[in-house]
């Protein structure tokens, strides 16, 4: 429980948001165990594609496999419950900082957290199942879509989070609530990746990523709308 | 009684189109212009003429035999055909005595006849055997189209045929499914406002499960259609995906709900849920199918429909049938409203 | 498709087979026999959670 340093940085809006996110960051790293565990299972989750589909994967199973890979690692990353959940902590929080700064906080940590965590996807996917289907721009292309995959799914499962630990649903409730609200950022995700690696220009398939760009922002928005009403008892 | 008038209404809708849907007979159209392989010599001419079979569909030629005519038409070159033989109602030999060399391989089929009307098969001619010279232009005919002289009916549409008729029950599912999740959507609003009363969270509830029935009613008639008009139960199709998206989003509110007991903080976090649920409702049904093309009626643009599905036959019995299953959507939620308050306050 | 469709037809040629001979009216009267029994149900079991609302807000205003 990291009480002390709270006090110190609080005075401005912009000033409270840094500090949670960098607080949210300092209690991951503090979990050493979590951490581990979030690179652990991507590497294994790509592994096993490796196996299965062995490293002359076609155009369909790499696709698909990178997207269901950076999917499950994003929902392993948010079923965690918040360090800083117990009710005395949140007693504290709740005189001191706004909900939207908080709300705000989580998604830009899990975007940062995601962000890493699709390299490492990516890395893995190139090392083991091959970039026979991508040349080095196609490369890039790919890369950034899962990077704005990542901060549409960070944005929408912060709000999830939030909504199953105040349920105290456990963390089942988060894949059923989660799933489906998803299932939009994916369809669009998995266009875009097919597009890539069939050979179409970035440029006709940009918009794939100003949907996902719209998707984050709107789904923000809604989490930074309605996080208060979660917040407050 | 005045105020219960809309719920007889909804019902005395549905009747009125039940009746239509089965009673009201299809449009003539143009199934199929297929080589019989065969060869048919005429008087006139010395040489055998290929033979054809013309299908058609609800069509009427055996009441005016002489007077059908079939016409093939390539851009603006009409080329008239010789009807050998009017076998019945629905079917005729035709002798298809086109030149060697052509404009183009690929011809539309067009037929006049008095009753049916000028009936159009486009494509319905493909040579793939001739020379092809596109710079030929063939003497142009003139041809007069004209309506046909039938009493009430549904238009014709190839590959879905007798199948319209579950326009009336398919679609409508969906708009009172849209209906009631918006019916949920202002009430999970307005419960986000108030603190104390749960009113609103109760109609939320009410108005979702009725809502989720009719999806599920619209998944199950939707699934009968494709296996009668693309062969499969289910496609890979962006509206279908949106819609069982949609039944599964809702779904987990139904779960949510069931996983709190406390019921302020149910009320709270279920309204908070289900607007994110209706936004994602409308961006899987209303925004994403209009940006791709598929087998699903109406594609790219409007997703629901194009003009040329909804012809005046239809919409009389179409409209109706959306308001009355609207009605009788509505009437549930009211009915399931009263039911859940009945069994807190037995509570 | 064209093959699809005659097909189609020739196995069930609708016109005929279901329109012509009155089975299409038959499933008419089914149909509309299990609507306006749904109707009636609904009418009725709304009927009844009336008047169990009103019995019990007798009770309630009784005991008050």
């Amino acid at each position: 429980m990291d009480r002390g340093n709270h006090s110190a940085a609080l005075s401005s809006a912009w000033s409270r948001y840094v500090h949670l996110t960098r607080h949210a960051f300092k209690m991951e790293f503090r979990q050493k165990n979590g951490l581990a565990g979030l690179v652990l299972f991507a590497i294994a989750s790509v592994y096993t594609c490796y196996q299965v589909a062995g490293s002359r994967a076609d155009v369909d199973a790499w696709n698909s496999l990178a997207w269901v890979v950076l999917l499950f690692s994003a929902f392993n990353a948010v079923s965690k419950p918040w360090p800083e959940d117990s009710a005395e902590m949140r007693a504290y929080l709740v005189h001191v900082v706004k909900p939207q700064e908080w709300i705000l906080a989580r998604i830009t940590f899990f975007s940062l957290l995601l962000s890493a965590l699709t390299c490492i996807v990516f890395v893995a996917f190139i090392l083991f199942l091959g970039s026979e289907h991508l040349n080095g721009k196609q490369g890039l292309s790919f890369f950034l879509g899962m990077q704005c995959t990542s901060i549409a799914m960070a944005s929408l499962l912060a709000m999830i989070q939030a909504l199953a630990i105040r349920a105290n649903g456990g963390f089942g409730l988060i894949a059923v609530l989660g799933l489906p609200l998803i299932i939009p950022v994916i369809l669009i995700a998995t266009r875009y990746g097919m597009d890539i690696l069939n050979g179409i220009s970035f440029a006709d398939t940009a918009h794939n990523l100003l949907f996902l760009a719209t998707l984050s922002g709107g789904f923000g928005a809604l989490g930074y709308i309605l996080f208060p009403y979660l917040w407050n008892d | 009684m005045a105020h219960n008038v809309w719920k007889i209404g909804g019902f005395a809708l549905i009747t009125y189109v039940l009746v239509m849907v089965f009673v009201v007979p299809m449009g003539p159209g143009l199934l199929e212009l297929r080589s019989t392989e065969g060869t048919f010599i005429s008087e006139e001419m010395e040489r055998p003429i290929p033979e054809y079979f013309l299908t058609g569909f609800a069509t009427h030629w055996n009441e005016a035999p002489d007077q059908l005519s079939v016409i093939v038409r390539s851009q603006s070159n009409l080329v008239q055909l010789q009807v050998i033989e009017v076998l019945d109602d629905t079917h005729a030999r035709i002798g298809v005595s086109l030149p060697y060399s052509l404009p183009s391989k690929s011809w539309d089929v067009l037929i006049n006849h008095p009753v049916d009307g000028t009936l159009l098969l486009e494509n319905g001619l493909f040579l793939s055997d001739r020379f092809i010279d596109e710079s030929l232009a063939l003497p142009a005919l003139a041809i007069e189209e004209f309506a046909a002289d039938l009493p009430f009916h549904f238009p014709y549409q190839p590959r879905i045929l007798e199948t319209i008729r579950n326009l009336m029950l398919h679609v409508p599912m969906w708009f009172t499914m849209f209906v009631l999740m918006g019916i949920a959507f202002v009430a999970s609003i307005k419960q986000l406002a108030t603190s104390r009363s749960m009113v609103e969270d109760e109609k939320a509830e009410a108005s979702v499960k009725a809502g989720l029935l009719f999806g599920i009613l619209g998944l199950i008639t939707g699934s009968v259609w494709a296996r009668f008009t693309w062969g499969a139960w289910w496609v890979d199709d962006p509206q279908l995906n949106g819609a069982l998206v949609t039944v599964l989003v809702y779904s987990g509110y139904i779960v949510l709900r069931n996983s709190i007991d406390n019921a302020p903080l149910r009320a709270r976090l279920s309204a908070v849920y289900n607007l994110f649920a209706f936004i994602i409702l409308i961006i899987l049904l209303m925004v994403l199918p209009r940006f791709t093309e598929s087998l699903h009626p109406g594609k790219g643009g409007n997703p629901g429909f194009n003009s040329y599905d909804l012809d005046s036959a239809l919409r009389a019995a179409f409209y109706p049938a959306v308001i009355g299953w609207i009605l009788i959507g509505i009437w549930m939620y009211r009915i399931n409203l009263r039911f859940t308050r009945l069994n807190k306050l037995l509570k | 498709m064209n093959a699809i469709n005659s097909i189609l037809v020739q196995s069930h040629p609708l016109e005929g087979w279901f329109f012509g001979s009155g089975k299409a009216l038959v499933v008419l009267a089914v149909a509309l026999i299990l609507l306006i029994g749904f109707g009636l149900w609904m009418w009725r079991a709304e009927a009844r959670l009336k008047k169990m609302e009103a019995k019990l807000n007798q009770k309630t205003s009784r005991e008050s």
